[in-house]
């Protein structure tokens, strides 16, 4: 895959990959409710699947099954994890 | 009796179960109320044991403690303010990190801890290994496991609160447990220094307020700058803070959440064992269902259908029971009551017609709440409402809400009332006002009688097109004021992100839906029901005084509506009866078409007249036998919400048709006025029960403002529909 390693907004990666957050980069209140659910610079998050309608999407972070809307999953930078897993 | 007391406060994230332990420790000696000054619910309750009284709060669920959201602010105020002797933290142990985050800040403002490790089954299930005894000593805190929806763990807790109740100070957390990194660290420290030089920080730990300072807490600035040499201390904080830029950028915020996480990682690696590969749970098989592309919606629907049928259904055999026991034997009795010891006229139709009947509207809602806060309180104790929310998400968001509005919007067709304290389950509190504000334009069933009596008198064979088309108009009025509303004042509900929990689903206690229901209901009835009591009996001043009036015309009442009739002549309904029958459609809005009964049929307003006759023992029985039939009644409908489309028992007869007054109706409006009318009556203030509600939920500037809202929007719908109508040739 080409996308692999490659860093992108969260709301792009795929259905079934995962990624590493690289960087959390929203307004302060909502950066700080975003890391206060786990969503910290290191973690490995996985695209669990997207709501009936298309949004919001379920991530699943150590553990924690978590629904973001699109717009505010694009201010989360990750980078594609290689084994797609 | 105990001669000592422990005060305890419970602090965790929202699904840890805190509640569940709370209801299991303290029973039925608790007390819900709210805390001084704000919406957010407050339960205290008590138990004994082995001669220790334990006084206990629990504290609103939080994911984190700062000074940011008034859940938060609340938790760590009374944390740092109050000084509760011991503070337990509930943990979901199927979470076990994420919920670790709030244990990290509770450690730092170093408050005697004891950590309850709850939902270890889930743990268990998802092949978690902890060591519990591993992080007892790492942490210098009692750790404990429970599965307290099935009671595991509390005799444990209770053993544990006993000890600690001896040796408090040995279960302080040690200062200095987590630390941050280099450059961050080194500026915590130099901090602390400085704030250890003020005398007198009232148990505050200076480490923890250097962080919080740091990371721009207002509490910990209130702290300080109120201390005579505090802005030594705030001056060295700028000038930290402008050395940390050039580190950190603006993301000092981010390093201190990093340096949390750091700390809960090193922990994990020590006591928490994972499996590589997840199991696949019960849990996640439910969920490839509920939230499944296709099935997803159609089920929700379909649940909504049967919730919103429990509550109308279930409840109106109670709600007529209600009704007849007030207007039946309550009334019979108090009038001979009254008429044995001579009480004059104007007492007797005060008590009879003012505070009775008062009361009786009151619990006439009971059933439908009882009902109703039992569902949700299933529904969200499950973990489904979550899901419910991630499904309907996207829906709400036209109208600038979250998906966490649909449930109460949808309640809100049944009786706006329930739906306002449905709202509950909404977060962020601005979406939560907003989302009580726009429930009022959804049509709840008391408007339906009002649209029947006009549709039948004036529209003929369309009156069900022209009914269906009030819900269409409420419905559309909502989206546009939700659009409208949070564009212009509700901004922070644009601004706030939507995080939203999926918590793993579990099967929540009978008893502890039982108490949600019963607090919930105790306190409608405490608090909305002064205020439905006190309007009632100022519309009853208002229609019997001057005393001995004999036309409604001239009481207050019929003064008011003639002042007020005026204002509606743009909308083609400005005569003093309609005025006066929405005036009382204030109480309910059913009440429109029994107050126009009288005013235009002149039927008297005052019915209470003591009997010929008592039978008290024949009334208990009836009482009695009644509420049997009531139950039955209920079970049926209970059956037949549960088989959809199959109607297993038919209803019989059919309502009564209030012929005198068709006549009147139709010779008193025009089609066009009518239907004015009745837009108007969809959308103008919401009833003084809902009003109660808001206020209660909301605070009473928001109840006004909602009030104010709904009369302009109404006004202006009505009086473009007469208007436009004109223009196009209607009548």
């Amino acid at each position: 895959m080409s996308n692999d390693g490659k860093q992108i907004p969260l709301s792009r990666l795929e259905v079934g990959k995962s990624g590493k957050i690289v960087r959390v980069s929203a307004p302060p209140n909502v950066r700080r409710r975003l890391l206060e659910m786990g969503l910290v610079p290191g973690e490995n998050i996985f695209v669990q699947g997207l709501a009936p309608l298309g949004d919001p999407v379920e991530y699943v972070v150590r553990g924690t099954h978590l629904s973001l809307r699109r717009k505010d999953a694009a201010n989360i930078i990750v980078e594609v994890n290689a084994d797609g897993s | 009796m105990a001669e000592r007391t422990l005060r305890v406060a419970l602090a965790g994230n929202p699904n840890a179960g805190k509640s569940t332990i709370f209801n299991v420790l303290t029973g039925s000696h608790q007390h819900v109320g709210n805390w001084p000054g704000k919406t957010v619910e407050k339960k205290e309750g008590f138990f004994e044991y082995r001669g220790l009284r334990v006084e206990m709060v629990d504290l609103p669920g939080t994911y984190s403690l700062s000074a940011y959201s008034p859940e938060e602010q609340i938790a760590q105020e009374y944390i740092t303010e109050e000084h509760p002797d011991v503070v337990v933290n509930v943990i979901d142990a199927s979470n076990f990190e994420r919920n670790l985050y709030l244990t990290t800040q509770l450690l730092e403002i170093g408050v005697p801890l004891i950590l309850v490790l709850n939902v270890w089954d889930v743990a268990q299930q998802l092949g978690y290994k902890i060591d519990v005894e591993k992080l007892s000593q790492l942490l210098g805190v009692p750790v404990l496991t429970a599965i307290a929806s099935k009671g595991v763990g509390i005799a444990e807790l209770k053993e544990a609160l006993y000890r600690a109740a001896e040796h408090r100070e040995e279960i302080r957390p040690r200062e200095g447990l987590v630390k941050y990194e280099h450059a961050l660290e080194r500026a915590v420290r130099q901090l602390t220094e400085a704030i250890e030089q003020l005398p007198d920080l009232e148990g505050y730990r200076p480490r923890w307020l250097a962080v919080k300072l740091l990371e721009g807490d207002k509490h910990a600035e209130r702290v300080i700058s109120a201390h005579p040499q505090g802005a030594e201390v705030l001056a060295l904080r700028e000038k930290l803070k402008a050395r940390l830029k050039h580190t950190y950028d603006d993301e000092i915020d981010i390093a201190f959440a990093d340096g949390r996480y750091a700390f809960v990682r090193g922990l994990s690696r020590h006591v928490l064992t994972m499996p590589h590969r997840p199991p696949t749970t019960l849990s996640d098989r439910i969920d490839r269902i509920v939230t499944n592309r296709v099935l997803g919606i159609p089920l929700f629907l379909f649940l909504m259908y049967i919730v919103f049928n429990l509550v109308q259904t279930v409840s109106a055999p109670f709600m007529d029971w209600i009704d007849e026991l007030f207007s039946g034997p309550i009334t019979a009795w108090t009038l001979a009551a009254l008429s044995a010891g001579h009480a004059p006229a104007w007492l007797v139709s005060l008590i009879a017609d003012g505070i009775i009947a008062g009361v009786g509207s009151i619990l006439v809602f009971v059933p439908g709440l009882m009902v109703m806060f039992f569902a949700l309180a299933f529904l969200e104790d499950s973990g489904y409402l979550a899901r419910a929310a991630f499904l309907m998400d996207k829906a709400m968001s036209f109208l600038g809400l979250n998906g966490r509005a649909f449930i109460p919007m949808i309640l809100g067709f049944g009786c706006n009332v329930p739906a306002v304290y449905a709202t509950r389950t909404i977060e962020n509190r601005a979406a939560r006002i907003l989302t009580g504000i726009l429930i009022p334009f959804m049509s709840c069933s008391a408007r339906l009688p009002v649209y029947v009596v006009f549709g039948l008198a004036l529209f003929g064979a369309h009156a069900g097109i022209v009914i269906w088309s009030l819900y269409l108009i409420g419905i559309v009025i909502a989206s546009i004021a939700g659009w409208v509303l949070s564009h212009l004042v509700f901004t922070e509900v644009q601004k706030s992100v939507f995080v939203l929990e999926l918590p793993h689903y579990r099967m929540p206690t009978l008893m502890t839906l039982w108490l949600h229901t019963w607090e919930h209901t105790s306190e409608f009835i405490r608090k909305a029901g002064t205020v439905i009591l006190g309007i009632s009996l100022l519309l009853w001043m208002l229609l019997n005084l001057p005393w001995g009036v004999k036309n409604p015309q001239q009481s207050y009442f019929g003064k008011v509506s003639s002042a007020i009739a005026p204002i509606y002549k743009p909308a083609g309904f400005g005569t003093w009866q309609a005025a006066g029958a929405l005036v009382s459609g204030f109480v309910a809005k059913e009440v429109v078409i029994s107050t126009m009964a009288q005013v235009y049929l002149s039927e008297p307003t005052s019915t209470a007249q003591a009997p010929a006759q008592l039978h008290p023992l024949e009334d208990l029985k009836q009482i009695v036998v009644n509420f049997g039939k009531a139950t039955i009644d209920a079970a049926k409908a209970f059956l037949n919400v549960l088989t959809p489309g199959v109607n297993l028992f038919p209803k019989h007869g059919a309502e009564v048709s209030e012929t005198g007054l068709s006549r009147t109706l139709s010779r008193a409006f025009t089609p066009l006025s009518a239907f004015a009318f009745l837009v108007y009556v969809l959308l103008y203030t919401p009833c003084v029960a809902t009003v109660a509600a808001q206020a209660q939920e909301y605070g009473w500037r928001w109840a006004l403002f909602s009030i104010a809202l709904s009369l302009t929007t109404a006004w202006i719908a009505a009086t473009g529909v007469y208007q436009i109508g004109l223009l196009l040739g209607f009548h």
